[in-house]
C-alpha cells in the first residue's frame, strides 16, 4: 500500500524525494491525479503507507512544503489523510 | 587563437559541457510538465543543476532561478526593488545591465566610490550615500573593465546596517570568487551561466532571497487554474519552457568547478593578469592594475584601442576594446574618451597565454 504526498510543483517534489531518499525512505515522483489538485497541476511523491507519518515529519523538519497526503483505502480509493 | 576575452564569455568550456548539452537534446522533454520518463529526465537535469548551484552559492534550490543571462536576472531584481523615481546607490563601476534598467525607471542615482582598487574610497563613499538615504543599492562584485574586486562583503554589511535592500551583480565573479546569498544577505544576486560558470550561452542564474516581480508571465506547469503567477519560487520566475540543454551544460560545468576549485581558478587568472600588467608596464603602456584585482586587466595603448585590438586579432590574440558596455566605469577611471583594451583570463589561464599576448602586444606597440 502506498500513499501520495502532493506538492505544488516539481521542484519541491524533487527536493523532498532527495531528502527522503537520503533518510532511507522508499519514494518516487509521479504526476498528481487531477482530482487531488485543486489548483490544476502538480507533482506527488509516493511513499509506503507505513512511512507516511514519518515522511511528513521529516519534510516539515526540513521545511520542504507539501500540500496534502492521500492514503489508498482497501476499496482502492484514495482518501486524504489528516495529520 | 589565444582567447583572452573571458570577461565577455568563456569560449573554452570543460569537455563535459558540450556532451551534457548534446545528451539533453536527445533525451530530455519538457521539465515540470509531464510524468513520463523523458519529462522526468528533463526535470532531473534541471533540479540537479539547481541543487549544485544552491550548494555553490549557499542557498536553497528553490531560490535558484534560471534566466537567459545576467542582464535578464538584473532586470527582474531591479524591477522588483526599484520603484520609479526611487533613490538608488550604485558603485562607480557598473555595467549598462545595471544602469540602463535604472535609467528606464528614472531612478535618482548616487554613484559611490570611483577610485579604482581603493576599498577605503569605495566603502567611505558607499556608507556616506547610504547615510543620506537610499531605497535600494546595486553593485557589481568585480568590474568587467578593470577587474577591480569591490568589497562586497562590507558593502552588504553596510546595506544591512542601513536597512537598504540590495542586489549584487556577480557577472564577473561567479565561478572565480566566493558568492553567497546567505552570507551577504543580498535580496538578489544575478550572474551569467556562460562566463566564469563555464556553461553555455543563453544560461544565467538569479538567486532570490526576496519574492520577485516576474518579468515574464505564462505557463509554469503548476497551479494552472490560477491566472496569477505562482507566489513561490522558482515557478514565479520560470514561465515558459526552460533551456534544458543549456541547463544540462551548466550543470556539467558546475561539477567541473567543484572538482577544480574556484580558488584555484582565481589564483591562475590573477597570476596571469599580473604577468600581463607587469609586461605592459615594462613596455611603457599605461596599465590599470592594483590590489583587489581579478584576472582582468585594461590598458591604454599608444593609438586607438580598437585598432590595437584589431592588430592583436591579426596575430591570433582575442581581446576586447572600447567601452565594454560600461561607460560609467570608464568615466570613473578617466578613460571614457579613449576606451581601453581589456585582457581577461579564464579557467584555462596559463603563463604561455600571457607570454604570447605580451610578444604580440610588443610587436603591435612598435608599429
Amino acid at each position: 500500500m502506498k500513499c501520495l504526498i502532493t506538492f505544488r510543483s516539481v521542484t519541491p517534489a524533487q527536493r523532498a524525494e532527495g531528502h527522503l531518499r537520503r533518510m532511507g525512505f522508499e519514494c518516487g515522483i509521479r504526476r498528481t491525479p487531477r482530482w487531488m489538485e485543486a489548483q490544476g497541476c502538480g507533482y506527488s511523491l509516493w511513499v509506503r503507507e507505513v512511512d507516511a507519518v514519518s515522511a511528513a515529519e521529516q519534510l516539515r523538519q526540513a521545511q520542504i512544503p507539501f500540500r496534502k497526503i492521500y492514503l489508498r483505502r482497501e476499496n482502492g480509493a484514495m482518501e486524504e489523510m489528516i495529520l | 587563437m589565444i582567447y583572452l576575452d573571458n570577461g565577455a564569455t568563456t569560449l573554452r568550456k570543460p569537455v563535459g559541457v558540450a556532451d551534457a548539452v548534446r545528451r539533453a537534446m536527445f533525451t530530455c522533454a519538457n521539465p515540470g510538465r509531464g510524468g513520463y520518463p523523458e519529462a522526468m529526465a528533463a526535470a532531473r537535469v534541471v533540479f540537479d543543476c539547481r541543487e549544485k548551484a544552491a550548494k555553490l552559492f549557499a542557498c536553497q534550490p528553490e531560490q535558484v532561478v534560471f534566466t537567459t543571462n545576467c542582464t535578464h536576472g538584473l532586470n527582474i531584481a531591479i524591477g522588483t526593488l526599484v520603484k520609479p523615481g526611487a533613490r538608488v546607490v550604485i558603485s562607480g563601476f557598473e555595467h549598462n545591465a545595471v544602469t540602463r534598467p535604472l535609467h528606464a525607471l528614472q531612478a535618482k542615482l548616487t554613484v559611490a566610490g570611483r577610485q579604482l582598487f581603493n576599498w577605503d574610497d569605495t566603502l567611505q563613499a558607499f556608507e556616506e550615500a547610504l547615510r543620506r538615504g537610499a531605497d535600494a543599492a546595486v553593485f557589481t562584485h568585480a568590474s568587467n573593465v578593470f577587474g577591480y574586486i569591490l568589497p562586497v562583503k562590507q558593502m552588504a554589511a553596510l546595506c544591512r546596517q542601513y536597512s537598504v535592500p540590495f542586489i549584487i551583480d556577480a557577472a564577473q565573479s561567479a565561478g572565480s570568487l566566493p558568492v553567497s546569498l546567505t552570507d551577504t544577505g543580498a535580496d538578489f544576486i544575478a550572474m551569467p551561466g556562460h562566463k566564469g560558470l563555464l556553461g553555455p550561452q543563453g544560461t544565467g542564474l538569479l538567486l532570490c532571497a526576496t519574492l520577485p516581480e516576474p518579468l515574464l508571465r505564462g505557463g509554469t506547469g503548476s497551479d494552472s487554474l490560477m491566472q496569477q503567477m505562482p507566489d513561490y519560487l522558482p515557478d514565479r520566475l520560470e514561465a515558459g519552457t526552460l533551456n534544458v540543454p543549456g541547463i544540462a551544460g551548466l550543470g556539467a560545468a558546475l561539477s567541473y568547478l567543484k572538482k577544480t576549485g574556484i580558488h584555484n581558478i582565481l589564483h591562475r587568472e590573477q597570476q596571469e593578469a599580473k604577468r600581463v600588467a607587469a609586461g605592459l608596464q615594462r613596455m611603457g603602456i599605461r596599465t590599470f592594475s592594483g590590489p583587489h584585482q581579478a584576472g582582468t586587466v585594461s590598458f591604454l595603448p599608444n593609438g586607438d584601442c580598437e585598432e590595437f585590438a584589431e592588430k592583436l586579432a591579426s596575430k591570433g590574440i582575442a581581446v576586447r576594446a572600447g567601452l565594454h558596455c560600461a561607460p560609467l566605469a570608464h568615466e570613473s577611471a578617466g578613460t571614457l574618451e579613449t576606451g581601453t583594451v581589456r585582457v581577461s583570463f579564464g579557467h584555462d589561464a596559463a603563463p604561455w597565454q600571457a607570454e604570447a599576448f605580451l610578444r604580440a602586444a610588443a610587436s603591435v606597440n612598435l608599429q
